[in-house]
């Protein structure tokens, strides 16, 4: 029985959201986004998680500070996110749509509102406590930052080492603490919420390696984990970024990575495999090799999993660029020589025989696992967790726990990377905002920002901000001439260092800096304005400042990166990048931005699963769909796919779906039609469809999919039993397995090899799911599956342990040694050459399984030239950002999701395509969106009406008006400066980018170059 | 006649090119697009290749933007070569 009254009570426009990785940051900014409030709850002082201990990331090489720098700042100044530090939730209580969660935040013994996280406490403090950030490898203080660049920036007292609040004694922070901001006396709090829908993104543990004491992890001190490694490698860990040996503070050049440690081991380490581990070694063993050209590096490994998008490239650069020595083993043992503290490791070599190697350093590649607390997570929030403890969830719905209303992204709910974890987090934010869609904006209050200060006729005062970004500028840059320089430059009223410049001591330092100097215009000089420049601005016009008063001089990615050996000369260099960019900043102006309105739909391309679950989410968020479909059925790829390999009944799954879209009120379906062109802007796109019909919409969604290939090699098409894994799937669904027949499966047909180098990822599931389908129905049957890497990945390992059980032969093959395979008459004979087997085989094979891979759409390219975007080499579309921004376009107001952007299984399309979902709502809530400042302005006064710009602006700006002159829609100009370009009476100039300044920049780096 | 002869000195001047000194590098000003060179200019720095640190970078919205007013004023004012990248 419903109760009446339980069914009218209005739902709450607020969502808990459990854990502050990315995953969790993500999730709270898109909720925030989207008008809903937001609690934040995170057990640690700092928000950040476990990127925030990674030095770089693959396949990019990004530094992760500085990627996940702004989006703490982000998320601790979102008007919308309440953030709980060094807090748990307790209990629980309550359904879907109304839930009570009861937060205790521990005591912080520091006043957040009265620090100023200057850390003048942290030198008094006279205990030293094992630094767990760093990971044991330094001390902290018993009065600490968790991180340097940590968020809030208020200092906590760890209770446990704090003399005062062991023993009674020393108060000495106190005692130096000016702000008074020291409270012995914080018992902590404990406070109710009432949230909507809650979000569980608690992340992951390590595993212990000293369990598996064969490798020596607590015995040798230079046994490191990678995550201790991360830390030696950071510019802010504790040896500053110089890798040095732990036993003697010495150089290691010769450096071992031993892969699986803690991962893919039912005995005394965890069954699944950690799905990062492969990727982060060679991420590790190529910044290794940066940081020192002498490293040699080997990865001891058993399965390269390098399954994601651009990853095997990634592998290659390891190989060829960065020299690594990949060798296919397992470790014995690792054994010290005490003499030297050098390392011996054991291993057997592809000729069978004892290999043993010494090494410098030996790095352990620790896999996830679920944490410590996982079991009483679970029952705190009424969950199912699986049989390892990660939180349970099915392969058609991966964000929902069995618990209505509660959803979960990220390493709790199996092992990922943060691309994927950042993806589930926009995708189990959507399903919140799907939840609450009605009660948006009905907890949230407006961001009230000081009004901007009029500057126009002052005298420029600009101030110079020299960052040293750790190690990143200072370590090849001589920041402090630098500032020296520019404090001389006219109009500059202040120069200086700072050591993070983008955190939040560093944006606090440059309000700071405006009031009190009174500065009128600010360059930063650190990274790329691409990325920081919006941060920036913020800082600046939280203080009164317009945001354009502001530019950013690039001395990171454009000069002490790429000048690492010569250090006057990039010196030089950063000097004249700053000096440019303050000539530029003195003439620059006051730009006011206007606002459009939003045309709250989406038009999504493809009626695949991908099209279709964005769809039904965008839709039920209270916002209209246009699904276009260019075939005439809906369905996709996936209608050629039966079960899952848990044994989901996919076309049941597929038909619900397809009868849900059509039967959605909000969606509207246009089946057998493309895309012809698309017209318009973030907010207000037009786009006309190949049966000449318009279309407004206020976002664009690319779901347009994938192909599978069809193979040519082994001899494809030479007989009927020669097929692919689909043809199996439906022989074996159709007619079974029959009695005692041999299946033969070759993996990586026609994928990782030129010209498509890439892993197609969902083969070896494949491979799997039929073996294991083939083996159950029939034990008799013979399944050999010949592959190179086997990429059962995360919890997939389960599959392969299962087909291994069940009696499936794996053999291996090199690329360079592949298959035979011969068609007689009632068999296919498959030989291999034995290179790696030590001895030739031959199999007679009733049927021949080619696992072929995906390839992007064979108009791929078309459709990226007709809507202005990029793919990568493989011709799949390029993201963003790989790790950050993982389903939006760089074009604003354009999404991507499914195989368009990279093969994927049916679990991730879903994800994926929930995630592209989340952003777009978040984007088509606003009721108005600011048009970029960065706009042409016209003079009609001077304008000749040549038609120069009519003829050459892309986007139909400048028309000719009633009088018969031309004037300028700005809403039109994206701000490119063609017009300006083009037109010979200087009638366009584009804000921010104005003749004057630029020639102000050319005139200010050519100085050196005048004349004597 | 006046102006033929200045005007072969002018011919004779651009036929003997001036030696080049021994580690000289180029002044070039690299003009580049906001959202495409600009960003492969960042990558360089990602990926931590090297070039002459003569190289100077000035960001455009976009290519579009660049003015042979731009490029007069640079090779005026001395650089040895201009770069646009979009």
């Amino acid at each position: 029985m419903v109760n009446p009254q339980q069914q009218q009570r209005e739902r709450t426009g607020t969502v808990l959201v459990v854990g502050s990785g990315i995953g969790g940051m993500q999730a709270a900014l898109d909720l925030a986004n989207s008008g809903l409030l937001v609690h934040m709850v995170n057990d640690e002082p700092s928000i950040g998680g476990t990127m925030s201990r990674l030095d770089k990331t693959f396949p990019t090489g990004d530094c992760a500070m500085c990627m996940i720098s702004p989006r703490m700042v982000e998320s601790s100044r979102h008007a919308n996110i309440r953030l709980h530090t060094m807090a748990r939730v307790t209990a629980l209580s309550g359904e879907e749509g109304n839930f009570t969660a009861t937060i205790k935040e521990q005591p912080r013994y520091v006043d957040p509102d009265r620090c100023t996280g200057c850390g003048a406490c942290e030198p008094e403090c006279p205990t030293k406590v094992v630094n767990a950030f760093n990971q044991g490898l330094d001390k902290r203080k018993a009065i600490y930052a968790l991180f340097p660049q940590a968020v809030p920036n208020t200092r906590a007292i760890d209770p446990a080492h704090c003399l005062y609040l062991t023993r009674s004694v020393c108060r000495k922070c106190e005692k130096v603490c000016e702000a008074g901001a020291i409270n012995f006396a914080d018992t902590g709090r404990q406070i109710d919420v009432q949230v909507g829908s809650v979000i569980l993104t608690p992340g992951l543990q390590t595993y212990r390696p000293e369990i598996s004491q064969e490798f020596g992890y607590g015995k040798y001190k230079n046994v490191v984990t990678a995550l201790q490694f991360e830390r030696l490698l950071s510019a802010s860990g504790p040896c500053g970024g110089t890798v040095t040996r732990p036993s003697d503070g010495g150089h290691p050049k010769r450096l071992a990575w031993v892969q699986c440690v803690g991962s893919r081991n039912a005995h005394n380490a965890n069954p699944w495999c950690s799905s990062v581990c492969c990727m982060y070694a060679a991420k590790q063993a190529i910044i290794a090799k940066e940081h020192d050209p002498a490293v040699e590096s080997t990865v001891f490994y058993m399965e390269l999993r390098a399954f994601g998008k651009d990853f095997d490239k990634y592998i290659d650069k390891a190989k060829n660029d960065a020299g690594v020595v990949y060798r296919r083993a397992m470790i014995a043992g690792v054994v010290e020589d005490p003499a030297t503290g050098n390392l011996q490791v054991h291993s057997v070599g592809e000729d069978g025989r004892l290999l043993r190697q010494e090494f410098d350093l030996v790095i352990l590649s620790i896999g996830f696992e679920p944490r410590a607390d996982a079991a009483e997570f679970a029952r705190i929030f009424g969950i199912d967790a699986d049989s390892y403890g990660f939180a349970a969830t099915s392969k058609l719905r991966p964000v929902e726990t069995s618990r209505p209303g509660i959803y979960v992204a990220g390493t709790y709910q199996g092992p990922k990377d943060i691309p994927e974890t950042v993806l589930q987090g926009s995708g189990a934010a959507a399903k919140a905002m799907a939840l609450l869609a009605d009660r948006r904006g009905t907890e949230v209050s407006k961001v009230v920002l000081p009004d901007e200060r009029d500057i126009s006729g002052e005298e420029p005062r600009v101030g110079v901000i020299v960052c040293h970004c750790g190690t990143n500028i200072a370590g090849t840059v001589d920041v402090a001439k630098v500032a020296e320089i520019a404090a001389r430059e006219p109009g500059v009223a202040h120069a200086e260092t700072i050591l993070y410049a983008c955190a939040p001591d560093g944006q606090q330092k440059i309000r700071d800096l405006i009031r009190d100097k009174n500065l009128n215009r600010v360059v930063v000089a650190s990274c790329t304005p691409r990325t920081h420049a919006p941060l920036f601005q913020d800082t600046i016009r939280e203080v009164g400042l317009n945001r354009f008063l502001f530019e950013l001089a690039d001395i990171r990615e454009q000069c002490s990166w790429c000048h690492m050996q010569e250090k006057e000369l990039a010196t030089a260099k950063a000097v004249e990048i700053v000096n440019m960019n303050i000539a530029k900043t003195r003439r620059l102006d006051a730009v006011h931005s206007s606002s459009v309105g939003v045309d709250h739909s989406a038009l999504v391309i493809g009626g695949g699963i991908a099209g279709m679950t964005a769809a039904l989410s965008i839709a039920s968020q209270g916002y209209g769909v246009q699904l276009v479909e260019r075939a005439d059925r809906l369905g996709g790829l996936l209608g050629q796919v039966r079960r899952t390999v848990d044994g989901d009944d996919v076309q049941a799954y597929l038909t619900a779906v397809i009868a849900e879209v059509m039967a959605h009120p909000a969606i509207n379906v246009h089946l057998g039609v493309g895309v012809e062109k698309i017209d318009g802007f973030v907010g207000n796109f037009i786009t006309t469809l190949s049966d000449g019909s318009h279309i407004n919409h206020g976002a664009m969604l690319v779901a347009s999919g994938g192909e599978e290939y069809q193979p040519v090699e082994y001899g494809a098409g030479q007989s009927e039993r020669i097929i692919t894994q689909r043809g199996l799937e439906n022989l074996l669904a159709e007619k079974g397995p029959g009695s005692g027949r041999t299946y033969v499966m070759i993996q990586c047909v026609g994928s990782r090899e030129e010209p498509h180098n890439y892993c197609s990822r969902i083969c070896c599931q494949d491979a799997l799911k039929n073996s294991i389908a083939i083996k159950e129905k029939d034990p008799t049957a013979r399944v050999v599956v010949i592959y190179r890497d086997l990429r059962a990945y995360g919890l997939k390992e389960e599959y392969y342990r299962r087909a291994r059980d069940l009696g499936v032969l794996f053999l291996l093959y090199t690329p360079d040694d592949k298959p035979e395979v011969e068609v007689l008459p009632d068999k296919v004979r498959v030989a291999l050459s034995g290179k790696v087997l030590g001895h030739p085989l031959v199999i007679d094979a009733d049927s021949l399984v080619l696992s072929a891979g995906l390839r992007p759409r064979a108009d791929a390219d078309e459709l990226a030239k007709k809507f202005k975007l990029t793919c990568n080499s493989d011709g799949f579309f390029l993201e963003a950002h790989v790790k950050l921004r993982p389903v939006d376009f760089p074009s604003e107001g354009f999404f991507l999701a499914g195989l368009a952007h990279a093969p994927k299984n049916l679990e991730e399309t879903i994800s994926q395509s929930l995630a592209a979902a989340g952003r777009v709502g978040a984007l088509l809530s606003n009721d108005t969106l600011t048009v970029s400042g960065v706009i042409s302005k016209h003079n009609r006064q001077i304008c000749m009406s040549c038609l120069a710009c009519v003829k050459n602006c892309p986007f139909g700006a400048p028309f000719i008006d009633t009088d018969g002159r031309v004037s300028h829609n700005e809403v039109k100009c994206t701000g490119c400066g063609i017009c300006a370009g083009v037109c010979p009476a200087k009638a366009y100039q584009v804000n921010y980018f104005r003749d004057d300044q630029l020639l102000a920049m050319i005139d200010s780096v050519t100085t050196q170059a005048e004349p004597a | 006649m006046v102006t033929d002869k200045s005007a072969t000195q002018v011919a004779e001047s651009v036929e003997a090119p001036r030696e080049t000194p021994v580690g000289w590098q180029p002044n070039i000003i690299a003009f580049a697009c906001h959202y495409c060179a600009f960003a492969a200019a960042d990558l360089a720095g990602v990926m931590r290749l090297s070039y002459p640190t003569s190289v100077k970078v000035v960001r455009l919205p976009c290519t579009g933007k660049l003015d042979h007013v731009y490029l007069l004023r640079a090779f005026e004012r001395g650089v040895d070569g201009v770069f646009a990248a979009g």
